[in-house]
């Protein structure tokens, strides 16, 4: 009853006008970031976490919600319109959405996209709120072996997931939990990695790993480029639609079914639980289940709305999903719930089995945030801006680029107000630019620096309560269970791999 | 323009021998680097202690699988290599995809290098000169690397480049309280 009185407390707070703005202001940020291709809602959450330094808590959470599950809805736009997906998480839908485009019903596309999208995103954020509270009691059983385990197989599935570079996601994971290291032990009171520096002592902070990883490295890629602006004006002009042709057909609704919708959230929200999966396997999985269950295959690839709206269905409930096991384990699965919990770090909040029921009145703003702007948000963006949408994000790359980089480094000044930290930023673009280059996951590299220290010392902790004996993760009943299920997974996803289907490798993230 | 640079090094393609690229240099780069960690880890002490683990252990763990899992991309790019080059004499196609667009620096562009160099002055000019000449002039590069030049559009970058200055100090001074530095407040 306090949880349900508690859940409805978030939708009060929502009534407060600040808070309001930061949401719909985030809505619209994650919007943008997510339509202009090469930018994401990632890098939109990673430039907002300096900013969380001066702002309250649940604010700040509220925004990252409605930056979420903007950035999942809205790469369908110029993955519609103009074949080019804004966020990794629309490639399913630009399958579809393309060829409906190419027949002049690219705005039914994009109403078809923001259905599923609606759907998902309230299904998935529905599923939070109920699933969270449930989880978290789960988590409460789990002992010191069992953490470790369980850690473990987090980063043992992250791994795993990059399909195609295996040793790539390895190597990444690995350096994220070497950089990790540096610093304070996290058992004893001994100074690692520091080379005699002073600076290095307190370790290594997430602020300018994750603006150097996601910020600075993209300028560095974006520099490559020659063109003026994010998106070709003269495709504006082949691609226009009109509002009125936004809302789709009942008939065609009806013929996808209920039961799609469903299932397709159902799987978007159980590939947000896994590390590693996000946006672009939920929409992949879904996509492909729907191909296979239709009464229709053939015409899968050439206009399918069925498609659209299985991915975005998808995509959008992985949102909710994903925030489960940051909360009730502290264990992050994407760059996004990462960088969520580093707003949680800042602001001397842990994540864990007891946060849900301590500190419900502080998330409880950014469940109904989710729910929200999945459920409103969603259709009225894209009724009131659908028309003018691609003239927004055809930007001037000039403006865009350089702003972006004032927001990033001043931000990684905000932390320390020291320059140490905007040079680590640098240091860390730079080191992220050349992974991104050789195709190295630097989402791995994120979800290893966060990790690591938690496996290191649940490790440590489970050995000295038993005398260094390792047989402990092995005859510990919840220890036992993360691994046997690593075994399970890695069976699955690396001995016998899953079928393609012709649909090729999504991009993780 | 471009395109006659990219076609350039693919006039004779089959007298080309494959070199190492990144595939290679990034592992080699971060073995290098994980080896003085694993000197490091290796001074802290014994990793293991009166049947405890120490502050070393985990660390050495982590260097000894990563230098595993280099060794193994660095095999993988000399495969590649040597498979590439096998293929090179008869077909020529894949190594088309291969050649980079510009004129590469330790596998950096000539952008990639210009944004690296104006973001290290930037960080040098941040506390000496103060936010406001610091901003104005960094931004107004950027804006001549991204947009093509100063010569183009000059007024549209010194106009953004004022407008992104007073932008940022609106958003971090005035509505999120930071204090910038200033040229007089050092």
């Amino acid at each position: 009853m306090d949880a349900i009185s508690g859940l409805l407390g978030g939708f009060a707070a929502l009534a407060n006008p600040e808070t309001l703005l930061y949401m719909i202001g985030g809505f619209l940020i994650g919007t943008f970031f997510g339509a202009v291709p090469g930018l994401t809602s990632v890098l939109a959450i990673a430039l907002l976490l300096p900013l969380t330094y001066s702002l309250d808590v649940t604010t700040a959470l509220v925004a990252c919600a409605s930056i979420f599950m903007a950035g999942m809805c809205s790469g369908s736009i110029t993955a519609t319109t103009i074949n080019i997906p804004g966020a990794p998480s629309s490639m399913m839908t630009a399958l579809e959405g393309y060829p409906m485009q190419q027949r002049g019903e690219g705005a039914k596309a994009l109403g078809h996209a923001a259905l599923g999208s609606m759907i998902g995103g309230s299904l998935g954020a529905l599923l939070l709120m109920v699933m969270a509270p449930l989880a978290a009691d789960v988590a409460l059983l789990i002992r010191t072996p069992g953490k470790f385990s369980l850690i473990a197989f987090a980063l043992i599935v992250i791994i795993i997931s990059q399909r195609g570079s295996i040793t790539k996601g390895m190597i990444a994971t690995l350096f994220g939990v070497m950089i990790a290291t540096i610093g304070i032990d996290v058992v004893q009171p001994l100074a690692r990695f520091t080379f005699g520096t002073g600076v290095l002592v307190q370790g290594i902070d997430m602020m300018p790993l994750i603006i150097g990883t996601f910020a600075i490295s993209e300028l560095l890629v974006q520099a490559d480029s020659r063109s003026t602006r994010t998106v070709d004006p003269s495709m504006i002009k082949a691609a226009k639609v009109r509002r009125r042709d936004f809302i789709p057909p009942l008939s065609e609704v009806r013929e996808i079914g209920a039961l799609r919708y469903l299932k397709s959230a159902v799987i978007g929200y159980a590939v947000g639980i896994l590390p590693g999966a996000g946006g672009s396997m939920a929409a992949f999985v879904s996509y492909a289940e729907s191909m296979r269950s239709s009464k229709h295959p053939e015409r899968y690839g050439k206009g399918n709305p069925e498609g659209i709206a299985a991915a975005e269905c998808a995509n959008n409930s992985m949102c909710g999903g994903a925030f489960v096991p940051m909360l009730t384990f502290g264990i992050p699965g994407d760059p996004t719930t990462a960088i969520v919990l580093g707003v949680l770090v800042i602001n001397g909040l842990q994540p864990g089995p007891q946060f849900m029921t301590q500190q419900l009145d502080l998330i409880a703003p950014m469940f109904a945030s989710l729910f929200v702007s999945a459920l409103i948000l969603i259709p009225l963006t894209l009724y009131l801006l659908g028309p003018y949408f691609l003239k927004i994000v055809s930007i001037r790359r000039d403006v865009l680029y350089s702003s972006i980089a004032i927001v990033a480094l001043v931000g990684s000044y905000v932390a320390t107000y020291s320059t140490f930290q905007m040079a680590l930023a640098l240091v860390f673009g730079v080191l992220a630019y050349y992974l991104r280059k050789q195709k190295y996951p630097t989402v791995c590299l994120l979800l290893g620096f966060v990790l690591g220290p938690s496996l290191e010392e649940y490790c440590r902790r489970a050995l000295s309560i038993n005398d260094g004996n390792p047989l402990i993760f092995f005859t510990s009943p919840d220890s036992l269970f993360f691994i046997a299920l690593t075994a399970v997974f890695f069976y699955f996803m690396v001995i016998r791999k899953p079928k393609d289907r012709g649909l090729g490798t999504p991009p993780a993230g | 323009m471009s395109s006659e640079r990219s076609l350039k090094p693919s006039s004779h393609p089959s007298s080309r021998r494959p070199t190492l690229g990144g595939e290679f240099f990034v592992p080699a780069v971060l073995a290098l680097i994980t080896l003085v960690y694993l000197i490091s880890a290796i001074q802290l002490g014994p990793p293991m202690k009166a049947g405890n683990m120490t502050a070393s252990f985990f660390p050495i763990a982590t260097a000894i699988l990563m230098l595993v899992a280099l060794i193994c991309a660095m095999v993988h790019a000399l495969r590649g290599r040597a498979r590439a080059s096998a293929e090179s004499s008869s077909v020529d196609t894949e190594s088309h995809a291969e050649i980079p667009s510009g004129r590469q620096y330790a596998g950096l562009s000539l952008g990639a290098i210009g944004v690296i160099v104006l973001t290290a002055g930037y960080l040098l000019a941040f506390d000496l000169i103060g936010y406001f000449v610091a901003t104005f002039v960094y931004v107004l590069l950027l804006c001549c690397l991204f947009g093509g030049g100063f010569r183009d559009k000059w007024l549209t970058k010194l106009v953004a480049a004022v407008a992104i200055t007073l932008a940022g100090y609106l958003l971090f001074e005035v509505v999120f309280q930071v204090r910038l530095p200033t040229l007089w407040s050092q």
